[in-house]
């Protein structure tokens, strides 16, 4: 047991120490000194706190270089997980800068402390290869947004939403719990890489694979893949819609990351196969049928939606499906990085797009609701929020030359060149190929009803704040930059990952 | 005499769980909670058969002793009746018994045919100041992280529970 | 006699010494429950200018007999609108965990080469807690089970009480385990024989001040006697219990009013020790082993008499008093008291 000093401990936690105090300090500025203040103000002094906290929470994370592997992988710090730091971080400002007309409550201040905690959890979660660790700030994150998701007291769907996904995940996690005290009994350790090595004789024992399935349904759970999805269309819709910007992109992110993580490193040697006719059990197969029923499912369900909430929660589960393409891409040890790559900078890139899908239905959901009825007319109501819908739209559906092109032609050609030689993935490469195509028409009957419709007779122009307009027109640019010159975005991430060496 | 011990509390403790959610002779949610209170003792035991005695003591004092009886306390308070018992479909029985005995094969079959892990050999024997040591030192970040979880908890507590005054 | 002991096999003389401490602790046990209720009227009557029962034989002795025939002899009725299984479950339930604490309480130092006390657990205060803490079921189901208004809102009332108080009662013991550095009680005595103010009572007067008062609550005595009020609640969780039954309820509150003694004499007042004439070693013969318990047992019948002084001497708590001093007086208090303990400790090191 290799002690270490509680200040190198501080100094490698610098940011989430910074988050926590933010979040006990937004508690206590709106508690304490705003109680009997207007709402809006309270409002606008909250997340001015939490904003600061984020803003210095990044200022570390990119000026302080530190790399370390605390008590065996408890807390693992290097370029990599500082980057998606960065992301994750950015992703609660953007949450919080849409927040900030917010009407669905008047806790303010505990609404930006469960925001910043989450957040809180979710670094954790990315720093750590030792289960015990990974589960702890599992719990966290969705404890975090199980609440958030109830967080709208006056509504009974967010109520029902909130109950259905503490429910599941409750579940879920108990199914976690058994795989992982399972895999301990098996290998005798929690760390990822020493599971990996005590593992490696092991072949592919009947009760390692019943641990390791049970292990995927509680990552499945967290990235809303089919079939441990059902609470996300619900969770999105009850859910306060920047509540469920945060649940569709920063969540998203570290689990994904997280999951990497867990099968690339902890289920290293018991792959599998998952070519076409070259079946072997492992994770790989286990995984790449979830990736097509995410697929499918979430694209076809998603045409028959007329919640736009609802839809975009499809949408998730589809891209789910997609992401779960680079996982598997990194089952080639050789090719691992590549995979990763290619993983970090498509959900990043889902992530914001995702934020900025979830910011123009909360501005049209201001004149009446999220159905694809009050998109009709919106370009003639609000022109550049429209445009940023249809960035957000389009780059979802994956068309050049926006982020979210990109992010699938690096995630299929990563898939595709898992196995050199005998392109042993191109099966699942194409059915994506062809469930993006699908995905094209749900997009596009957003943009249409938001283009072409005609407006309703009553329909009234949505007020929208200065904060909204610039957030959305950011997010917008990054997208189309970031399609636009991938680079931007990519050379970091590899220079990172080859940094930490992974 | 391990063995027997361990099968016996092993035993109670599920059966004890069984009856929590499907006790043929009761459905007055007391008599579940009582039940938790059963298995969650048996569970004590099992702990105390793998000389955690700290843990067992803990389980007991926290489980059993406090959050329990905040569990009769509720119960009590919103005067949950007796539940009624629901009409069960036919299909719905079908499904869950062919899920059940899947997945009941399924565990047999690899637990039937695992080899043996790799086994860890007990760091702590039941010992406080090690048990502390450990908790302080080489798991502290994790004890930190739950000492957050706990703050979310009860700020969603008290959020989803107090009543809105307008 | 002495080769059929030696033949036997270490478990079965293992056993056979702990029932032979078992049995005899439990009998004495129940035999100051007895007393104490004659203790406590004759008490009583003195502190309010009264003669109090003086029939019963000498001085009133055999009352607590006349008392036992009573019970037994009373009709044991059982309304017809009680939850039958709790009902009966609930006085047994109030018993058993005072009963079970004294298991690792060191009443004596040793008898023989045989420790007096039934189990030397090395977490022996997390097991009297965890004990005690279950003391509650009886309590809350009796509450429960008779179904009807007043006995269930002193059910409710002694969940919460006990619940609150447990929580101030098991932060104001750590600093002693900070300063002793165990948790085992032979070793908390060990620690308080070197002379009058190593005991611990002298050394963390706060934490024993806190002890007290939870204690009170925990057994549900005057100031805290909310549960069992008769004045609102027309005597609380066991009005509609009668004969032996109730008859154990009684007992059991005597019963954990001697647990909570046990074990202020063991946290506090140095156990079985007396810091004069040698006494605070362990005894080698067996006259000094039965001073030592004797020792024990005095100490128990002073902090008894206290409880009953307490009683007879203070009004009731209101019941948001009741909870204000727990959680927002003693809770911080103990908190307090562990951090300036265990800071201390830190610089002394």
């Amino acid at each position: 047991m290799n002690a270490f000093s509680y200040l190198d401990l501080l100094n490698l936690l610098g940011p989430e120490t910074i988050l926590v105090l933010t979040s006990l300090a937004a508690l206590f500025v709106d508690l304490g000194a705003l109680r009997d203040q207007p709402l809006p103000r309270r409002w606008l002094a909250g997340g001015g706190v939490t904003a600061l906290g984020g803003l210095l929470a990044i200022l570390w994370l990119t000026n302080v270089t530190a790399q370390a592997n605390l008590a065996h992988g408890i807390l693992v710090v290097d370029p990599l997980t500082q980057l998606v730091k960065v992301v994750l971080v950015a992703m609660l400002l953007f949450t919080v800068a849409l927040s900030l007309r917010a009407e669905f409550t008047e806790h303010v201040g505990e609404y930006f402390c469960l925001l910043l905690l989450a957040t809180v959890g979710m670094m954790f979660l990315v720093s750590s290869e030792d289960v015990l660790t990974i589960f702890v700030a599992l719990e966290l994150t969705s404890l975090s947004l199980y609440i958030l998701t109830a967080f709208n007291k006056r509504s009974l769907v967010s109520a029902e939403a909130g109950l259905k996904y503490f429910l599941f995940g409750g579940v879920a996690a108990a199914f976690t719990l058994f795989g992982l005290s399972l895999i301990y009994g098996l290998a005798g350790s929690t760390n990822l890489r020493e599971i990996a090595t005590n593992l490696a004789g092991k072949g592919t024992d009947p009760l390692l694979m019943v641990a390791l399935i049970m292990v995927v349904m509680g990552f499945g759970f967290k990235i809303a893949a089919v079939p441990f999805h059902l609470w996300a269309p619900d969770a999105y819709q009850g859910a306060p819609t920047p509540a469920a910007a945060l649940i569709a992109s920063g969540s998203k992110v570290a689990s994904f990351f997280v999951f990497a993580k867990v099968m690339a490193l902890g289920f290293a040697g018991i792959e599998g196969n998952g070519a076409w006719r070259q079946f072997a059990p492992g994770w790989v197969p286990v995984l790449a049928t979830l990736a097509v029923a995410s697929m499918l499912l979430g694209n076809l369900a998603a045409i028959a939606q007329s919640s736009v909430k609802r839809l975009l929660a499809y949408s998730a589960i589809a891209h789910a499906g997609y992401m779960l393409l680079g996982l598997l891409a990194m089952s080639n040890p050789h090719r691992r990085a590549d995979g990763m790559a290619a993983l970090v900078y498509y959900i990043t890139t889902y992530g914001l797009t995702t934020i900025g899908a979830f910011g123009v239905v909360q501005i049209v959901e201001r004149t009446g609701g999220d159905s694809l009825e009050n998109f009709a007319g919106f370009s003639r109501r609000a022109p550049l929020v429209a445009v940023c819908l249809m960035v957000f739209m389009l780059s979802l559906a994956g068309i050049p030359p926006l982020a979210g092109f990109f992010g699938k032609f690096y995630l299929f050609t990563a898939a595709a060149g898992a196995e050199p030689g005998n392109l042993g993935l191109l099966w699942l490469v194409i059915f994506a190929i062809a469930m993006s195509a699908v995905s094209l028409y749900y997009y596009l009957q957003v943009l249409k009803r938001a283009f072409v419709a005609a407006p309703a007779e009553a329909a009234i122009a949505p007020v929208v704040s200065f904060m909204e307009r610039l957030t959305l027109a950011l997010l917008a640019l990054a997208v189309v930059v970031l399609g636009a010159l991938p680079a931007w975005l990519l050379g970091p991430i590899a220079d990172a990952i080859k940094a930490a060496g992974f | 005499m391990q063995t027997v011990f361990f099968y016996v509390f092993a035993a109670l403790t599920v059966l004890c769980a069984l009856m929590v959610v499907a006790n043929p002779f009761s459905r007055n949610p007391v008599t579940s909670a009582m039940f938790l209170v059963l298995t969650i003792v048996s569970l004590a035991g099992l702990f105390v058969q793998l000389h955690a005695f700290f843990l067992a003591a803990v389980q007991v004092l926290v489980y059993a002793g406090a959050v329990m009886v905040l569990f009769l306390f509720v119960i009590m308070l919103l005067d949950l009746k007796e539940e009624e018992r629901r009409k069960v479909r036919k299909f719905a029985v079908i499904a869950g018994g062919l899920a059940v005995a899947i997945i009941a094969v399924l565990f047999c079959t690899a637990i039937g045919q695992t080899t043996a892990g790799i086994g860890v050999q007990p760091i702590l024997e039941g010992g406080t100041a090690a048990l502390g040591e450990l908790l302080f030192k080489h798991y502290l970040l994790p004890f930190e992280i739950l000492s957050v979880l706990l703050l979310v908890a009860m700020v969603g507590v008290i959020l989803l529970s107090k009543k809105d005054l307008k | 006699m002495m080769n059929w002991f030696n033949n036997l096999s270490p478990t079965s003389q293992f056993v056979l010494f702990s029932a032979l401490k078992v049995v005899p602790a439990v009998l004495v046990m129940l035999f100051i429950v007895a007393y104490i209720v004659l203790v406590e009227r004759r008490l009583c009557a003195f502190i309010q200018d009264r003669v109090g029962p003086n029939r019963a034989g000498p001085l009133g002795l055999l009352q607590p007999m006349a008392d036992a025939v009573k019970a037994f002899l009373k009709e044991d009725f059982m309304p017809a609108h009680v939850r039958p299984v709790y009902y009966w479950l609930a006085p047994a339930l109030v018993m058993i965990p005072s009963l079970l604490t004294l298991a690792v309480i060191p009443f004596g130092s040793q008898l023989g080469s045989q420790k007096m006390v039934v189990a030397d657990l090395n977490v022996g205060i997390l097991y009297t807690f965890g004990i005690v803490s279950l003391g509650v079921y009886g309590i809350v189901l009796a509450g429960y089970a008779a179904n009807s208004k007043y006995p269930f809102m002193g059910g409710i009332r002694a969940s919460a009480q006990m619940i609150s108080y447990e929580v101030a009662m098991g932060l104001s013991v750590i600093p002693l385990f900070l300063l002793v550095g165990d948790l085992n009680l032979s070793t908390v005595i060990g620690d308080q024989t070197h002379g009058l103010f190593s005991w611990l009572v002298f050394r963390q007067p706060l934490a024993f001040a806190i002890f007290l008062c939870a204690a009170f609550a925990e057994t549900n005595r005057t100031p805290f006697d909310l549960p069992e009020a008769e004045q609102e609640l027309a005597g609380g969780y066991n009005v509609e219990y009668s004969s032996m039954k109730f008859a154990l309820f009684f007992m059991g509150e005597y019963a954990n009013m001697i647990a909570a003694s046990a074990m202020m004499v063991t946290l506090f007042f140095g156990g079985w020790t007396l810091p004069f004439f040698g006494l605070d070693q362990p005894a080698a013969t067996v006259l000094g082993g039965l001073v030592h318990i004797g020792i024990f047992l005095a100490k128990l019948l002073v902090l008894l008499v206290l409880f009953i002084w307490v009683r007879w001497m203070w009004p009731r708590f209101r019941y948001d008093q009741l909870m204000n001093l727990g959680w927002k007086g003693l809770v911080p208090l103990a908190l307090a008291n562990i951090v300036v303990t265990a800071t201390w400790l830190w610089l002394k090191s």
